[in-house]
């Protein structure tokens, strides 16, 4: 769930409590407010017509005026009491209205009065307001007031979900999409939110730091294989020299060529090493068309010897294909997997090279795998002793498909490994 | 015949003069670009051994200079750095050949015999040893007067001996000569073997010596 839809939905949430609640509270009041002002003026009114009435004491049939009177007027009953009622008395009843053809609440202020002596008793009557109808409006009012806050905030929402927090999931964007080998930067836009331009800054510094690590990491794998390549030849020289010492022992000479197999495996090691840095450094970005048919031919055959040596066959099969990459980094490729195949066949066994469609397939006869299979392609990873193999072959084969994005894939069926590569 | 080596490195300048000294070659030094330009001004040599990536300034600039005055000195490139582009620029530049750090030193001497024979005899480019001569432009082998039919392996196999006769070629040396990088396959080095073998066995069948000596589980040297 989004922050703002949380921050919304409790906001929402209040608002709701505090609507219904809000309804019975203001019906109550209002209707306290409105009985106390119908009192205070039914007070008013009975004063002053009792007031009013004593003017006339002087007439003499005012009790047969009265009489009249009262069943003239409407909302005031003036009737002769026998004195029970001593003080005023309100009281709240309905009764029939026939030009509505409904029942009207009303409110009653009953007050004995003495004219001329008589006891009479008093009633004002005042109309109250239907208590559903004013529940109805209530309700209506409230609900309308509810619609609008809910719709107000949603659209509130949407337009700061998009304009407010636009340069956060901006920055979310970017950093999902970072990766470390590519060489790119995260591009931060200014906000006036101190929040985001903190943020933005931090995730800046922090990505520039690790990058400029990498980079420095890249930098140190380059130039310590550059360095170690003098080393290593002023090694093999010196070894070379020592051969030509005349009276040369046999345990002597063994010693100079076990030096020396270690010299060449070192410098092998230190090439892969800086192929892959140059990989990772993107050195190899010029291509070309490649028939790749033919090159697959033409590595194969020089292989072929080799392979013979361990009564190794070599079938191929290649449909044409053409595909437009580097050829430093095919020619590797190719060599390398083909090697791999090579190495990893027992004896009398087989390599079979494909090209069909878009893919190159290289399987070759060999034991069950010891290693996991997904350790394969990593650095230094190698399956049995590996006297002669760099444990890099395989990751640089990686690292080309990876590069060049290839799909690269290893399965092992009944005693083939299969190694395909989809251009 | 005069090489300059151009090379900052002071043990593999050693090593490098000891041997082709030995080889029979005059061997000038210069540590620095500013030593080899002035020495290439004032000498013409048979060969100069170029490292790139000298402490005062590229090798690349070396060469323009060179070619600047047209000296015809054969050039091969040394590099620590085995980049395509650096390959290309120098042989762009006029350089013979080019070769990756670490070499095997019988490799730098047979890339410089073939500088030299290159610059030196145009059109008539023939080794002799004893009774085998090599035409390396029609890339037959004579013994005697018997013609010796030899696969390419084989021939490359004699030429690289006959480039470093007189002296001991480790196994390793042949088989990066001979593979380049599929060497690395080659663990048992059946695999020179069966070509020397077949080399030595075709050379005595056409009445040649038996030259080529095996040096305990070494190598092998091509000596009279």
């Amino acid at each position: 769930m989004r922050l703002l839809q949380v921050s919304l939905r409790s906001m929402l949430l209040y608002a709701l409590v505090l609507v219904l609640v809000s309804i019975p509270v203001s019906l109550f009041s209002i209707r306290e407010i409105i009985n106390e002002e119908v009192d205070e003026s039914l007070a008013l009114h009975a004063d002053q017509f009792a007031r009013h009435i004593k003017n006339y004491e002087y007439l003499d049939d005012l009790d047969l005026d009265l009489r009249i009177w009262d069943q003239l007027s409407y909302d005031i009953v003036l009737e002769p009491s026998k004195g029970e009622l001593t003080d005023k008395q309100y009281k709240t009843g309905s009764m029939y209205d026939s030009l509505e053809q409904e029942m009207h609440p009303f409110r009653a202020l009953s007050l004995p009065v003495v004219i001329k002596g008589k006891p009479y008793l008093l009633t004002v009557y005042h109309s109250l307001v239907d208590n559903d109808e004013l529940i109805t409006a209530l309700l209506i009012v409230q609900a309308i007031l509810i619609l609008l806050l809910v719709s107000g905030l949603l659209l509130l929402n949407r337009a700061l979900s998009k304009k407010l927090w636009e340069p956060f999931y901006s920055t979310l964007e970017q950093l999902k999409a970072y990766e470390l080998d590519k060489n790119e930067t995260i591009s931060t836009q200014k906000t006036n939110i101190t929040e985001f331009d903190d943020l933005n800054k931090t995730v800046g510094h922090l990505t520039e730091r690790n990058r400029q690590v990498f980079l420095q990491q890249k930098e140190f794998i380059e130039n310590a294989s550059h360095e170690l390549q003098t080393p290593i030849s002023i090694f093999q020289s010196k070894l070379d020299n020592l051969m030509q010492i005349q009276g040369l022992t046999e345990a002597g000479a063994a010693t100079i060529l076990d030096l020396e197999e270690a010299a060449q495996r070192m410098a092998r090691l230190n090439k892969n090493l800086l192929l892959l840095s140059k990989i990772d450094n993107d050195q190899f970005n010029h291509a070309e068309e490649i028939d790749l048919s033919k090159l697959a031919e033409g590595l194969l055959s020089n292989l072929r010897p080799m392979a013979d040596l361990d009564v190794i066959s070599i079938e191929s099969s290649f449909a044409p294909l053409s595909i437009k990459a580097n050829l430093t980094l095919i020619e590797v490729l190719l060599t390398n997997l083909f090697h791999n195949a090579i190495r990893h066949t027992t004896p009398n066994g087989k390599v079979v090279v494909e090209i069909v469609d878009r893919k190159l397939i290289v399987s070759n006869t060999g034991n069950p795998l010891k290693m996991n299979p997904d350790k394969m392609f990593d650095r230094f990873s190698r399956e049995g002793n590996g006297e002669n193999s760099s444990g890099l072959g395989l990751a640089i084969v990686k690292k080309i498909c990876d590069t060049s994005s290839f799909g690269l894939d290893y399965s092992f069926h009944s005693g083939i490994h299969t190694f395909s590569v989809l251009f | 015949m005069k090489l300059l080596i151009i090379e900052d490195e002071k043990q593999l300048v050693k090593s490098m003069a000891q041997f082709l000294r030995q080889e029979g070659y005059v061997c000038e030094i210069a540590y620095t670009a500013s030593e080899a330009n002035e020495k290439i001004l004032l000498f013409d040599y048979d060969c100069i051994l170029l490292d790139i990536s000298l402490p005062d300034g590229n090798g690349l600039k070396i060469l323009e200079k060179l070619r600047e005055k047209n000296k015809a000195d054969g050039v091969i490139m040394i590099t620590a750095k085995n980049s395509l582009d650096d390959r290309v620029k120098g042989l762009n530049l006029g350089a013979d050949d080019y070769l990756p750090k670490p070499f095997f030193m019988p490799e730098l001497n047979a890339r410089i015999s073939a500088v030299v024979r290159r610059k030196r005899f145009d059109g008539n480019n023939k080794i002799a040893f004893q009774e085998i001569t090599v035409d390396l432009l029609a890339k037959t082998v004579m013994v005697s007067d018997t013609e010796v039919e030899l696969t390419r392996k084989e021939y490359d196999l004699l030429i690289f001996l006959l480039a470093n006769k007189n002296r001991v070629v480790s196994k390793n040396a042949i088989a990066e000569h001979l593979s380049g990088d599929d060497a690395e396959l080659l663990d048992k080095f059946d695999f020179i073997y069966s070509h020397m073998k077949n080399l030595k066995k075709k050379l005595t069948e056409a009445g040649c010596e038996d030259y080529i000596k095996t040096v305990y589980g070494l190598g092998y040297k091509l000596t009279t």
